[in-house]
């Protein structure tokens, strides 16, 4: 069954629409005016450098969705991309801090070192899956926390850590390493790596609709025996799927790595590969769809700053996002309903014609 | 009290986004009776007896029961009328006794205790399941299976039971036995609606039968004074197929060569497939007669890669293929018709055309290199869609809208594009309809006709008898002998493969 | 490090001549101990040492009064924000204090999100700043790198650090406390309390920060008794920032400690500390609090009795002293660190518990202010 334009736009409105009534209630609950909060929301787009941090943390959040999606397109569902993201970070700024290389190449190296990365830290998880049957759920979950430690370990003064006041971090990445931006003035500077990560997406959409081993990936997601009796070799799909999320996952902190910070801290954000997840889910795996999610959640969380800033609690954005994602899928299974009663009204209707041809050349 | 009416189903009908559904159905079923319902698969008796035990509800039309308006929302609405549906696949915990697959979700009626235990042990004597009450239902033939599935509906109070192709999975004598129990109980006052399109088997049990047509009832008859040939045209309103394979077209070409094969089971010394030796020519049909579960789902997967061999070889015109995967053994020329097809053969969310591509992904039309070819794929689409009659909308509709009969053309189509060198056809007529049937023996026999080796599973022995060149019997996962379909019956058949009457095995 | 401690230490011995006085006096230990009185177990002191006069501490609020009514203040706080019982709540107190004592109108509080990336934290600053709040201070060491980059868009705007001195900018002034200072302190009153000469530490996370924490206590318990045992331990490592808020953890931690046999347990563990105090009252052990007077603490009421003092990190007296001088105009003279001298560490005195060795800890007070004791903020290995 196709779905219409309106099967495909609905959902999310209809979940975003709900999730601001459910966040009116709970602000007037709470005392606070909804058209202040709403209107800061707002026009925060208009000022200072919000609009433009909105599309570059976007695009954290599209690739850390694009590589959850991945691992959705076969009903892998890689939890993992939080630990894959963060390990592949540290391990490109580690080495990206410790190399000097001509502009241009530096740069090279460290986006390839982070996908390395982030691939070899699915792979754990990919291996035992294939030989030892272990749910990837359960694998990531743990890698997840190992990830922390092996974090810490990193970026300490033992290792590779430097220093900085009361914070850690690593060395700092030359300038040979950085990716430059668009600047806005005033308005910020839009980090190069929104243009790659809609590449990675363009990618994706060509890698799933166009490639066999998009078909392949599509058909063992939806029907692993019909794609074992068509000669896609399941474990292969596991291993490269497993990979490829690694891989985009590995990508998901490089925005602001090469675009601002140069280096990771101790302090530096974790929960981009978690929201990666809710981010997949709003853009129902399709490319398009995770992009309008990542830069919906990104501006979400660009608001607790400005909502704070006007007195709203901040922890509204969290009631929204958590509203959105809730409702989406229950606004999809709505539209899903029905689109599903308007085409058997259709079909009835072409039913009519069929049973009278029916009745016409029956015989008993 | 014979004629008090069980069931009235007036002017039943139900939409669909596919291609049946019911249309303005009637259906009167006396107390007491056996009453069949018969029709091509797609016709829309499945759906029918879904809106009759609850699972669906119908867009128009009224249903009584015992001469009562009644409105089914749900199963356990039906049962609550006395209504009760034993299902084609059963739905049964196979890691759970026999007795607790009975009463489970139906705690509430006599406990779990003894009180449930002495009701089930009596609806058993009844129904004949002689198993004992504590073994798991995994050592339970498929015949038990069935019987339980049986007590299961009656243990909650169903009087009229629905038989939802009930025969499919029995070998004749297995049928014998359930027919007689159907009659004795049909003496004690329960009423049966049996669902078909095995139309001797009808004609044997039922004392009326309903003819199904493309949605809608075409008529009643009476199986005394109707032959099957009759009813079959009602079913199809047309002349019958046959699956008669006029003249011989086997040639000396050794296509497929098994040899020594043999598959262990997992975790145990049992070998599921055993020592086995076939070898299949160009232009020739290899059946494989057995019931079910003795190996020949696992020889078919062995042979196509799915599953690996733990010795012996298999040879595809020469090329030994024992070591390559599924994909590159279909490239070498293996077409797969597979036993289930909404399991093994299609994606059912998908897209016919993208169905297309399954198991050819890396050929043309459908791809070039690593790139698929869409266009391409739409087009031989399309053109199977015409060649094979597949009733459907478009190709863009996805396979779950078609009806079995059309995905299965579908399917059958596709295997034959491929330009195989050898066809497994794993049941390929199961659950089709008579037209489907008949279209699906012809492009197998034009095939052959072509060069074209058929291994042939099948559980329709007229369909192994009528196609195959030769027919081997398979037991407990060896070959134990071969027949001659042109002098074999069913019934020697149906012998050899319960093992009652052993021949000596052929080599 | 462990070489310069232990010279410091026979320095101290050496200069301290009347060293048997401090010894009888203190065996006395614990005025009302949970369990038991006061076995002859305890350590074996070192001599307390003595010297220089008790003149230098307490240098801030004195001094002219300052007219802070034109300020607009802006604060940034942390995770948690006003209300943490912690830190945060440190910061806002001074900026109270602030308000009371300096006409202070105008203020603006805003909250770090957890979790949050570079610029949320920038943009927070930036709209204070562009609202025209002057000074701005920022709360927490995660804030040193946005301070840098809006200190330098905003070059007419002073801000602060606190917890962070590396940002090099004429319009910025890190606000840093001597940790290590107060907790030597503690670590020498955690002996004197201790019946098995054996005391803990609970850090929340392994950092930098809260290492300061560790080696200043370690100094303590090392220059009171050579006998003392120290464990020492932190509940998540670097990276993993829950153990500053898991109560549970704590608990679990610090009951590990008391069963090997401290008995009087250090924690540097934000919320977590919480966890820290009730296993010391259900294990009959005694506790240290950090950062506020926490024996005052609504939080940790239920707990308050094992509480015997806390290691005061005085953020309301560096805000309200950088406040001050920002209206005063004399940042010059704020003190580059806030140390014992500064009155900027300390410890407290509320519930009475360590009165009795007041005297002794002032002792060490003094030769630390006086240069005599260095504390060391890395800890010895």
């Amino acid at each position: 069954m196709r779905t219409t334009l309106r099967g495909k736009l609905l959902p999310p409105v209809l979940a975003i629409v709900f999730s601001v009534l459910l966040c009116t209630i709970a602000l007037v609950i709470s005392g606070d005016n909804p058209l202040d909060a709403f209107g800061a929301m707002i026009g925060q787009l208009f000022r200072g450098t919000t609009a433009v941090d909105t599309l570059n943390s976007g695009a954290v959040y599209y690739l850390a969705g694009l590589a959850v999606a991945i691992g959705f397109q076969m009903n892998l569902f890689n939890i993992g991309v939080e630990g894959q993201y963060r390990f592949a970070a540290v391990i490109a700024a580690i080495i990206g801090g410790e190399i000097v290389l001509p502009p241009g190449i530096h740069t090279l190296v460290i986006i390839i070192v982070a996908v390395v990365a982030g691939s070899f830290y699915a792979l754990i998880p990919a291996l035992l899956k294939v030989y030892r049957g272990v749910s990837e759920v359960i694998s990531t979950i743990m890698l997840n926390a190992i990830a922390i430690g092996l974090i810490a370990y990193l970026v300490s003064t033992d290792a590779f850590g430097v220093q900085v006041g009361n914070n850690i971090g690593t060395r700092p990445i030359e300038e040979s390493g950085w990716m430059p931006g668009i600047p806005f003035g005033d308005n910020g500077t839009l980090f190069g790596f929104v243009f790659v990560a809609a590449l990675v997406g363009f990618g994706y959409w060509v890698l799933l609709n166009r490639t066999r081993f998009g078909f392949e990936l599509k058909a063992s997601g939806e029907s692993p025996t019909a794609a074992t009796a068509g000669g896609v070799d399941a474990r292969k799909m596991i291993m490269t799927a497993m990979l490829l999320s690694g891989g985009v996952a590995g990508l998901t902190a490089l925005p602001e790595l090469l675009g601002r910070d140069h280096e990771y801290l101790q302090t530096s954000p974790a929960g981009y590969g978690f929201a990666g997840i809710a981010v997949a889910l709003l853009g129902r795996n399709h490319p398009g769809g995770i992009a309008l999610g990542a830069v919906l959640w990104a501006f979400l969380d660009k608001s607790a700053v400005s909502l704070d800033n006007v007195g709203v609690p901040q922890e509204i954005t969290t009631i929204m996002q958590g509203a959105i994602v809730l409702s989406v899928v229950i606004a999809y299974e709505i539209v899903r309903r029905m689109e599903l009663a308007a085409e058997q009204r259709r079909v009835g209707r072409q039913l009519g014609r069929d049973t009278s041809d029916v009745a016409a050349g029956g015989s008993v | 009290m014979a004629d008090d009416l069980a069931v009235e189903l007036e002017g039943i009908t139900k939409r669909f986004p596919g291609v049946v559904a019911n249309s303005d159905i009637h259906l009167t079923v006396r107390t007491g009776e056996v009453h069949a319902v018969c029709g091509e698969n797609g016709a829309g008796k499945s759906t029918l007896m879904k809106i009759l035990y609850g699972m669906l509800q119908p867009d128009e039309g009224t249903i009584k029961v015992n001469g009562r308006p009644v409105r089914l929302r749900n199963p356990s609405d039906a049962i609550k009328v006395g209504v009760g549906m034993v299902h084609q696949h059963f739905m049964l915990a196979d890691n759970l006794s026999v007795l607790e697959n009975i009463v489970l979700g139906a705690e509430g009626l006599h406990g779990i205790g003894a009180k449930a235990r002495k009701e089930v042990a009596e609806l058993a004597r009844r129904t004949g399941l002689t198993a004992d009450l504590d073994i798991a239902l995994e050592y339970l033939g498929v015949a038990d299976r069935q019987r339980v599935e049986i007590v299961k509906v009656l243990y909650r109070g169903a009087r009229i039971v629905i038989l939802d192709e009930p025969t499919a999975v029995l070998v004749p004598q297995e049928v014998d036995d359930l027919f007689e129990t159907v009659r004795q109980m049909r003496d004690d006052g329960f009423t049966f609606i049996f669902i078909s399109h095995k139309l001797d088997e009808v004609r044997a049990i039922a004392d009326t039968i309903t003819v199904i047509r493309r949605g809608t009832t075409v008529g009643t008859a009476d199986p005394k004074t109707t032959s099957s040939r009759q009813l079959a045209e009602m079913m199809v309103g047309s002349e019958l197929p046959s699956p008669e394979t006029r003249e011989s077209t086997v040639t000396d070409t050794a296509v497929l060569t098994v040899s020594g094969l043999r598959l262990a089971e997992p975790g145990s010394a049992r070998a599921v497939l055993d020592d086995i030796d076939l070898v299949v020519h160009s232009g020739e049909v290899l059946g494989i007669a057995g019931v079910e579960g003795n190996g020949q789902t696992e020889l078919v997967e062995t042979i196509m890669g799915m599953r690996r061999a733990t010795a012996g070889s298999i040879t595809l015109s020469g090329k030994d293929i024992t070591k390559l995967g599924t994909l590159a053994r279909r490239e070498a020329g293996i077409g797969y018709i597979a036993e289930d097809r909404t399991r093994h053969g299609l994606l059912l969310t998908q897209p016919l055309w993208a169905n297309r591509m399954l198991g050819y992904q890396t050929r043309e039309p459908v791809s070039r290199g690593q790139w698929l070819d869409i266009a391409g794929a739409k087009r031989d689409t399309q053109r199977i869609v015409e060649a094979y009659d597949v009733r459907t909308p478009g190709i863009d509709v996805a396979a779950a809208a078609l009806s079995g009969g059309n995905q299965q053309k579908l399917v059958v189509g596709r295997e034959l594009s491929g330009d195989p060198k050898l066809l497994i056809a794993s049941h390929p007529t199961r659950g089709v309809d008579v037209g489907a049937q008949a279209l699906i023996w012809d492009h197998i026999r034009q095939a052959r006709a072509a060069g074209l080796a058929v291994l042939l599973i099948s559980a329709d022995l007229d369909e192994l008898i009528g196609l195959s060149d030769r027919i081997v019997v398979m037991l407990r996962g060896r070959l134990v002998s071969e027949e001659d379909p042109a002098t074999v019956t069913a019934e020697d058949l149906g012998c050899a493969m319960t093992g009652t009457a052993p021949r000596e095995a052929t080599k | 490090m462990r070489r310069s401690r232990v010279t410091t230490l026979a320095a101290v011995a050496l200069t301290g001549a009347l060293a048997l006085a401090g010894c009888a006096k203190d065996t006395g230990g614990g005025s009302t101990p949970p369990a038991g009185g006061n076995q002859a177990e305890s350590c074996k002191k070192n001599p307390v040492p003595t010297g220089g006069s008790g003149s230098a501490a307490g240098s801030t609020s004195a001094g002219p009064k300052v007219d802070a009514s034109a300020l607009k203040v802006g604060l940034a706080y942390d995770i948690g924000g006003r209300g943490d019982a912690s830190f945060n709540d440190s910061a806002a107190a001074g900026l109270d204090k602030a308000k009371a004592d300096m006409g202070l109108k105008e203020t603006k509080e805003l909250t770090a999100a957890p979790n949050e990336p570079e610029d949320a934290k920038q943009s927070r600053l930036r709209q204070l700043a562009q609202e025209g709040f002057n000074p701005i201070i920022a709360v927490g060491f995660a804030y040193a790198k946005s301070v840098e980059a809006v200190a330098t868009q905003f070059p007419n705007t002073k801000f602060a650090v606190v917890d962070d001195d590396t940002v090099k900018l004429p319009n910025v002034t890190g606000l840093v406390f001597a940790e290590e200072q107060g907790s030597f302190l503690v670590g020498v009153a955690a002996v004197y309390k201790s019946k098995n000469c054996h005391v803990g530490f609970v850090g929340g996370v392994n950092v930098p920060l809260i290492q300061k924490f560790q080696a200043g206590f370690e100094q303590g318990v090392k220059a009171a008794s050579n006998d003392a045992k120290i464990e020492a331990e932190y509940i998540t490592p670097a990276g993993d920032f829950t153990g500053f808020q898991d109560p549970a953890k704590g608990n679990v931690v610090a009951a590990g400690e008391i069963s090997r046999g401290a008995d009087v347990i250090y924690q540097a563990a934000g919320a977590s500390g919480k966890g820290v105090f009730e296993a010391a009252k259900s294990k009959n052990a005694l506790a240290i609090g950090v950062d506020s007077d926490q024996y005052n603490q609504k939080t940790v009421e239920n707990s308050r009795d094992v509480i015997i003092t806390s290691m005061l990190k005085r953020v309301d007296v560096a805000v309200y002293d950088y406040v001050r001088a920002v209206a005063g105009n004399t940042l010059a003279s704020l003190p580059k660190r806030f140390d014992l001298k500064a009155d900027g560490v300390g410890y407290a005195t509320s519930g009475g518990k360590i009165d009795d060795i007041k005297a002794t800890l002032d002792a060490y007070k003094q030769q630390i202010i006086d240069g005599k004791i260095t504390v060391s903020d890395k800890p010895s290995n």
